[in-house]
C-alpha cells in the first residue's frame, strides 16, 4: 500500500468541528484530549479561513526522533503510532512537533502525565488488532475495517481529506484547477480565447 | 418634559455608539472582493501551529536526538575512566588518623548531607533511567523511575536550601581559591604539600554552588516540564537547561564520590563521625582555623 496523508482544504473548511466531534466520540477521547483540533484566523473579517489540524503522521517525524524509550514507530504505510504501554509522558515528542499533536491526560497522581495519546489515522495501535486492549488504549481501527478515518468520512464539505497520498493530491488538484488558476482563471476564455 | 429627556438619552446612546466605533478598526471593504490568497492564509496557519519550531522547536529536536544521549554516555563512561587513570597514576592520598582529630561537621550538618545525599542520588539515577530509558524497554520501570525523580526532586529541593543556609558563609569565593585552581588542589602530585584551602577547597566550592544554585535551576525547569502548564518554547529551553545541567550535576556527582571513596583514604569517616584527622586538615585545608 502507498503511503496516507491528510489534507485540509482551506477553502471548504467552515469550522464546523465535525471532525472534532466525530473523533472525540468514535474513539471516546477523555476531556482535555484533542486528538484533533479546527483554529480559524481572521475571524469575523474578510478572509477568514479555517483549519483542522491531527497528527500528520509527517515524513521523518521528529517525535520519533526525540523520543528516549522508542514508544513511538511509523509504519510502512507512514502512519506514526504510539504504543501507550511503553510510553513514560515524558512530553518530549510535544516540544518535537510542530502541529501540537502529542495530548496528555493528567489522570494520574499529582495531575502527573499519562502515556501521550495523538491521532491514529484511526488505525488503532500496537495492540492486536480489534482486541479489546485496542479498542481501550487507542480507539477503533477503521483502517483495518477498510473504512477512512472518522474526522474525513464525517467532513460535510468534503475539506478534510484521507486516505492514499497520490488520491488525495488529485483530488486537490482537479479542485485548484476547477476553482479557476491558470488558464483555467475566470475570464480566461472570452478575453484570451483559452479554455 | 418626558420627551427632551428622550431625546437627550438617544442622542447621548449615539454619540456613545460612534465614539465606540471609532475606536474599532474599520471593515476593510476592498479585501472582501476576490478570494484572498490560500499562501497568505497558510503563513498565518503556520504561525499559529508551529509558531517559533524553527528556533527551539528544531533546536531540542536536534539537541534531543544527536547530543544529549552523548553527553550523558561520556559523563558516565569517560569520566569515571578518566578517574581511574588518575588513581592509576597518582594514586590515593593517606593521612595518619591516629593523632588529633578535628570536628569538622556538627551532627545537623552530617543528617542534611545524608539526606541530601540519598536523595540525589535517586535523582541521578532516575535521571539517568529515563535518558537511557530505550534500554529499558520504557514503560513501568521507567515511568517509575519518572515518578521517584519527581518526589525525590521535592526532597532534595528542601535539603539543598538548608545546606545553603548552613554552609553559605565558608562556601563564598576567596582570592587562595584561584591558586588552588592552579595546582589542582594538590591532586595531580604525589607530594604532601599544604594545599591553600579555607574549610572547604575550590573543588568543593564548585560542587556546593553547582548543587545548590544549579539545583534551583533544575528545580524550576524541572518544575516547568512537570507541570507542561507553560509555552511550548518555555519547555523546549527548559528541557534543553535540565538536560545541559543535569549531565554537569552527574559530572560533579562523579567527582565528589571519587574524591570522599578513593582520592583521599578514609575521608569518608569525616562525613560520618565529624572528625578529620589534623594531618589531612593541615594539608588539605591549610588556612582553616578551628
Amino acid at each position: 500500500m502507498a503511503r496516507v496523508k491528510f489534507l485540509c482544504d482551506v477553502d471548504r473548511c467552515i469550522d464546523c468541528g465535525g471532525c472534532v466531534v466525530a473523533c472525540k466520540e468514535g474513539h471516546h477521547i477523555p476531556v482535555g484530549v484533542n486528538r484533533r483540533r479546527v483554529i480559524t484566523i481572521n475571524q469575523g473579517k474578510p478572509g477568514e479561513k479555517s483549519m483542522s489540524v491531527s497528527c500528520m503522521h509527517c515524513a521523518d517525524a521528529p517525535c520519533i526522533a526525540v523520543c528516549p524509550v522508542d514508544a513511538i514507530y511509523q509504519r510502512e504505510d507512514g502512519i506514526v503510532l504510539v504504543s501507550k504501554k511503553t510510553c513514560i509522558g515524558c512530553g518530549y515528542c510535544f516540544m518535537a512537533c510542530p502541529f501540537g499533536a502529542p495530548q496528555f491526560p493528567s489522570d494520574k497522581v499529582f495531575g502527573a502525565r499519562g502515556a501521550m495519546d495523538k491521532c491514529t489515522f484511526c488505525a488503532g495501535g500496537p495492540a492486536d488488532t480489534f482486541s479489546e486492549e485496542e479498542k481501550n488504549l487507542y480507539g477503533q481501527n477503521r483502517i483495518a475495517e477498510g473504512k477512512v478515518p472518522l474526522c474525513a468520512g464525517m467532513c460535510a464539505t468534503k475539506a478534510l481529506m484521507a486516505g492514499d497520498a497520490d488520491q488525495v493530491s488529485k483530488i486537490y488538484s482537479e479542485r485548484v484547477f476547477k476553482r479557476g488558476s491558470g488558464s483555467n482563471a475566470w475570464g480566461w476564455d472570452k478575453a484570451y480565447n483559452k479554455k | 418634559m418626558k420627551r427632551y429627556i428622550l431625546s437627550a438619552c438617544l442622542l447621548m446612546t449615539v454619540a456613545a455608539g460612534l465614539a465606540f466605533a471609532g475606536t474599532h478598526e474599520q471593515v476593510q471593504l476592498l479585501s472582501a472582493f476576490g478570494p484572498e490568497p490560500s499562501t497568505a492564509a497558510f503563513k498565518e496557519f503556520n504561525a499559529a501551529f508551529t509558531g517559533d519550531w524553527q528556533q527551539y522547536g528544531q533546536t531540542f529536536t536536534n539537541l534531543q536526538t544527536t547530543l544529549f544521549g552523548k553527553i550523558f554516555l561520556y559523563v558516565i563512561t569517560l569520566l569515571p575512566a578518566a578517574l581511574l587513570l588518575h588513581f592509576i597514576a597518582i594514586g590515593a592520598k593517606s593521612f595518619s588518623h591516629t593523632g588529633k582529630e578535628i570536628l569538622f561537621f556538627n551532627a545537623f550538618c552530617r543528617f542534611i548531607h545524608w539526606l541530601a545525599a540519598l536523595f540525589f542520588t535517586l535523582l541521578v539515577i532516575t535521571g539517568l533511567m529515563v535518558v537511557f530509558g530505550k534500554y529499558l524497554g520504557g514503560g513501568a520501570l521507567v515511568s517509575m523511575g519518572r515518578s521517584i525523580h519527581i518526589v525525590s526532586a521535592l526532597i532534595f529541593s528542601g535539603t539543598a536550601v538548608i545546606m545553603l543556609l548552613i554552609w553559605i558563609k565558608d562556601m563564598l569565593p576567596m582570592p587562595h581559591d584561584i591558586a588552588w585552581l592552579f595546582i589542582m588542589g594538590g591532586y595531580l602530585s604525589k607530594q604532601k604539600k599544604p594545599v591553600p584551602a579555607g574549610k572547604f577547597n575550590a573543588g568543593q566550592k564548585m560542587w556546593f554552588w553547582v548543587a545548590t544554585a544549579g539545583g534551583g535551576v533544575m528545580a524550576v525547569t524541572g518544575y516547568i516540564l512537570f507541570t507542561f502548564q507553560y509555552p511550548t518554547d518555555t519547555l523546549r529551553l527548559s528541557a534543553i537547561i535540565h538536560s545541559f545541567l543535569g549531565a554537569g550535576l552527574i559530572g560533579f556527582f562523579i567527582i565528589h564520590l571519587y574524591m570522599s571513596l578513593f582520592a583521599i583514604k578514609g575521608s569518608i569517616k569525616s562525613m560520618i563521625t565529624g572528625y578529620k584527622p589534623e594531618e589531612e586538615v593541615r594539608i588539605l585545608h591549610s588556612k582553616y582555623k578551628g
